[in-house]
């Protein structure tokens, strides 16, 4: 079973060793964002945008299903509609991040869904004029819990 | 009593319901029910019929605190859809199929909004019997030539789906029968690659006739027989169409009524049943050989409608008389329920 893989991924930032800051990409099924929320939550992870998305994932012809029909076969059923959830977080906390929201979103079925992982220039909070770490911290957030900090 | 084959799981509920009279459902109401029936009241007057002998040892408060107990379940599925598919040996014994069927009213009454599919193997092969074809069977699934999907439709369709109905209408139900064909419900492929014949895989369900039926308090009966959108009828897995109808309605549950307790670590011994899995733990047990045999495609059939978004799945032992209330309105339930988040 793939959870073993899941629950020990690294991402592999090496492209991007000036990098600070990433925002992690995941595109899931709509009904498991209230689960991959929660999760994320728990682990201090308070900071998040999600948007609702349609969007194709093809691979050899085989067919995902959603609300008990095949997509992906012909034009007229090719998009599904799928949740988008953008996370910013620092480097070191990229991995924990990642791991999170790929068991929360797991089914084993076609159309899981995917994660990008892109690079971030910098952080501005509008409020308070911080920049940077400053920026990005929540407080009682992640690095308050567990002390993963990363920058 | 005979009608009770597994003397594994005597729960103290079921042994007071075993001497209830079997044809408690054909008692003659005063009215039939509301189409839109959701009030209390009705509740209670739908379980009464069930008050036999049995009951009379216990006093009405005794009754009545039972009835308000169920609250709290009520509450949790009220205006839902629960997606039941019928069959095995709660389809043959006539005192368990007046048992489904009042359960299902009960369940209708108190605005839950329950979804029958079924299949009917054991009916299809008796009628084929009479018309001398010979039923033949492939890795486990019904070799269907075109005459024998000529009988698999007019059996399904016709005898097996009216006859649920006409129960339902008895009870003080209002079902509709249908079967995947109307409105292209199920529309389906033909899976030529395993060479059985007019044998479907559901390609797609068209949810917005059972959608208007379940708005308006009425209780679907879709018999497991799809279109293929050329004319072609195509016999099709019953346990697949309820999983993919649930999918479809977003439902509440998928309830695989089936002959066994559920999910059991041995297969032989019910009390090694387990009362709840996720998915992943249904994998695990998948590798570890745990889930074999014909549990296979029911689980995965589960796993298919859970990761399209149906809350929760269960798999109960039709032979107990009330399974389906059982498993809804009490914490314990009767069999194995598959969602994401255990209890």
């Amino acid at each position: 079973a793939p959870y073993k893989a899941l629950e020990a991924v690294t991402v592999d930032l090496s492209a991007f060793p000036a990098c600070n800051f990433f925002r992690v990409e995941a595109l899931i099924r709509p009904w498991r964002l209230s689960t991959v929320v929660a999760k994320l939550n728990a682990s201090g992870i308070r900071g998040m945008t999600v948007s609702d998305v349609k969007g194709a994932g093809v691979q050899g012809g085989r067919k995902e299903r959603y609300a008990g029909t095949e997509f992906g076969g012909s034009s007229d059923q090719f998009l599904v509609e799928k949740a988008r959830m953008d996370v910013v977080v620092t480097r070191g906390q990229v991995d924990t991040v990642v791991r999170i929201v790929a068991t929360a979103a797991h089914t084993g079925q076609i159309g899981d869904g995917k994660i990008f992982v892109h690079p971030v220039a910098d952080i501005i909070r509008i409020r308070t004029g911080e920049t940077g770490p400053l920026a990005e911290r929540m407080e009682g957030g992640m690095e308050d819990m567990t002390g993963i900090k990363g920058v | 009593m005979a009608m009770v084959p597994c003397p594994s799981q005597r729960l103290s509920l079921s042994s007071s319901i075993k001497s209830a009279a079997p044809h408690q459902i054909c008692v003659s109401r005063p009215s039939r029910a509301p189409r839109r029936p959701a009030h209390l009241a009705v509740t209670a007057a739908a379980a009464a019929p069930q008050a036999s002998k049995a009951l009379d040892r216990f006093s009405a408060f005794d009754r009545v605190s039972v009835l308000s107990e169920a609250l709290p379940y009520l509450q949790r599925f009220r205006g839902k859809t629960i997606v039941i598919k019928y069959g095995g040996a709660a389809m043959k014994d006539e005192s368990l199929k007046a048992r489904v069927v009042s359960d299902l009213v009960l369940l209708s009454c108190v605005g839950i909004h329950p979804v029958m599919v079924h299949g009917g193997g054991p009916e299809i092969n008796s009628w084929l019997n009479k018309l001398g074809i010979e039923a033949q069977f492939k890795n486990g699934l019904r070799v269907t030539d075109a005459a024998t999907m000529d009988v698999v439709e007019m059996v399904l369709g016709g005898r097996v789906n009216k006859s649920l109905v006409s129960l339902i209408q008895q009870s003080g139900g209002a079902a509709v029968g249908l079967c995947g064909k109307d409105s292209d419900i199920i529309r389906a492929r033909q899976m030529v690659e395993k060479d059985i014949g007019f044998v479907g895989e559901v390609t797609s369900v068209n949810p917005s006739l059972l959608q208007t039926l379940v708005a308006d308090g009425y209780i679907p009966v879709v018999a497991s027989v799809a279109s293929d959108g050329k004319g072609q009828g195509l016999n099709v897995n019953a346990d697949t169409a309820a999983g993919e109808i649930a999918a479809s309605l977003r439902a509440e549950k998928l309830i695989l009524m089936t002959d066994v307790p559920g999910v059991m670590r041995d297969k032989d011994d019910p009390s090694t049943k387990f009362a709840a899995l996720t998915i992943r733990e249904c994998k695990e047990l998948e590798d570890q050989g745990i889930i074999a045999g014909g549990m296979i495609p029911k689980v995965d059939c589960c796993i298919r409608s859970l990761s399209q978004g149906v809350s929760a799945t269960h798999i109960i032992d039709g032979r107990q008389p009330h399974s389906l209330l059982m498993e809804l309105l009490t914490d314990e339930g009767i069999g194995t329920m598959i969602c994401e988040r255990p209890l």
